[in-house]
């Protein structure tokens, strides 16, 4: 164990002693000792502290449910806490112990929200089997991650707006990306080629971690493990075109006029791949791409009044549902204006 | 016994945890020292800040991540460091828009809660719940689950580590894993607004 953590621990460990309710004076010396033997002992007492403290808002979850047994998990996020949102006022003073009235009901208003969230869009499930044969189709909306599991064991993440055909037979595993950009964690079978294609270009993968991804131009392929090949099916003039060999790590974009490999280390390609957990990750990006990169995600749309506008450089990590504070920050650092409209936001030079 | 240093410390600094950790992640390759990373940060911006604090805490908080790695690199820690000199202070101001925490909602708040509840290991939950929620002692909540007072304690000692960690968001998530709250967060927009 490192010492960090060691220091982690023992600071849990303070805390919880002096939670234990014979705490005395000698006690509280101790502690003053150990917290000034070192500053990262404090920081580490602080922060458990916090987190601690922070903790003790579970009381509002705890209004509304019966009795005084411990709640099965999940228990106040489906079931009684949110059915109980229009209790009355009466019962959650009782119930909501030493929160006051007022924030257990704010904190109950809040969680049915989330729930009616929660609840929302869902995958067009088509599938059938027939025989070792299935067929799915899978599609995302716009602004929404869809996580799904294949027949064969394999999952796919669907990006926003992306839709999925998938066959699975015996021998092959075919999938179709219609649209959009999907994620494919490949389960191995050795027998059985899993074969992504999209716009006439294929990746062929056994065992691995790769997305594929459909723009206006070309096709993406990002591969984070294992090994995808990337071809193309025979030209209606009979010739077979290249095929190019993807380890992980690889960048791949196949246009019309053939297909560019850059090779990263795993740990930058993966970052092309960070939509999957609601990030936009731009290193030295034009303000244009990253507006087309918003705009695969949102319903509002990010546009630029000037071209000037769209040359600027961005680079960060942003929350791609959270345009608002991405427009602000650029307002900040840039010299841009944003007009807000409801359907969308437009970028003036200033 | 807290400071109005040490709150300062906890609202201003603390709250960009999880911006922090992908920030050291980002630029860190080895996985397993970005515990020590984080610890170290956090004291070294105690120290300097209890002498003179920072107009800009988080942008300080970055940047003193920045000269950390800058320095253990120097040192010959690692092979390969990201050129750090990139972010610009508008950029770390960028950066940490992974996390304003402080716009973070009640909604949201209470959610990540509940989850870091739930993500508990059984009996750590129980003990976590009868001391926390309904504020029972802890010799009483050793004697409702029939367990030592001392085991009580062990359990309140980890539960708080893991909240912590699930509330801050502290350590990255192992190889892909996804953190549990990314799925359902997508509201930050709206939950800002009723933010207190």
């Amino acid at each position: 164990m490192h010492d960090s953590r060691r220091i982690e621990q023992a600071a849990a460990e303070w805390l919880a002693r002096r939670d234990r309710g014979d705490w005395s004076p000698y006690d509280a010396r101790a502690l003053e000792d150990w917290l000034c033997a070192s500053t990262r002992h404090r920081v580490e007492f602080l922060r458990l502290q916090a987190a601690w403290r922070e903790a003790g808002r579970l009381q509002a979850l705890a209004a509304g449910l019966p009795g005084d047994e411990v709640p099965p998990r999940g228990a106040w996020v489906l079931g009684p806490v949110a059915h109980a949102t229009h209790a009355t006022h009466a019962h959650d003073v009782a119930a909501a112990g030493t929160a006051t009235p007022m924030r257990a009901r704010r904190w109950r208003h809040a969680l049915a929200a989330g729930v009616a969230l929660v609840a929302t869009g869902a995958a067009l499930w088509l599938g059938w089997q027939l025989g070792g044969r299935s067929e799915a189709d899978y599609a995302s909306t716009l602004g929404q991650l869809q996580t799904v599991t294949l027949a064969d064991g394999s999952s796919a993440v669907l990006s926003s707006d992306s839709r999925l055909h998938v066959r699975m037979t015996r021998g092959e595993r075919d999938i179709e990306l219609l649209q959009g950009e999907a994620y494919f964690d490949v389960a191995h079978d050795a027998g059985r080629p899993f074969v992504v294609s999209a716009d006439g270009r294929r990746a062929i993968a056994v065992g691995t971690r790769f997305s594929v991804r459909r723009d206006a131009q070309d096709v993406r392929v990002v591969v984070t493990q294992g090994k995808v090949r990337l071809d193309a099916p025979p030209g209606a003039d009979g010739r077979a075109t290249p095929v190019s060999l993807l380890p992980a790590g690889s960048v791949a974009t196949a246009g019309r006029s053939g297909v560019l490999v850059r090779s990263l280390p795993v740990a930058e390609a993966e970052r092309y791949l960070e939509w999957r957990s609601g990030f936009l990750t731009f290193d030295d990006t034009s303000l244009a791409s990253a507006a087309a990169e918003f705009n695969r995600f949102n319903t509002r749309r990010l546009e630029l009044a000037d071209a000037g506008v769209g040359e600027l450089r961005v680079g960060g990590n942003f929350r791609w549902a959270n345009l608002d504070s991405f427009v602000k920050l650029l307002e900040m650092g840039f010299p841009v204006r944003a007009e807000r409209l409801p359907d969308r936001i437009v970028l003036h030079a200033r | 016994m807290p400071t109005d240093f040490d709150d300062w410390f906890v609202r201003e600094i603390l709250v960009h945890e999880r911006a922090l950790a992908q920030y050291l992640q980002r630029c860190w390759p080895h996985r397993d020292e970005l515990h020590d990373l984080r610890q170290e940060v956090y004291a070294r911006v105690y120290e300097a800040a209890a002498r003179n604090r920072p107009s800009s805490p988080q942008a300080f908080l970055f940047t003193t991540a920045r000269h950390l790695m800058t320095d253990r690199a120097r040192r010959g820690r690692v092979v390969s460091i990201e050129p750090v000199g990139d972010f610009e202070p508008s950029n770390v101001y960028l950066v940490d828009d992974v996390s304003p925490e402080r716009w973070v909602g009640a909604r949201q708040a209470l959610k990540r809660l509940a989850e870091a509840l739930d993500r508990l290991p059984d009996r750590c939950r129980e003990v976590v719940w009868l001391r926390r929620v309904e504020e029972l002692p802890q010799k009483d909540v050793a004697r409702r689950l029939g367990i030592s007072g001392k085991t009580v304690e062990k359990h309140l000692a980890k539960g708080m580590r893991l909240i912590a960690d699930h509330l801050y968001g502290g350590m990255p998530p192992r190889d892909g894993e996804a953190p549990a709250w990314t799925a359902t967060d997508e509201d930050d927009g709206d939950a800002r607004q009723q933010a207190d």
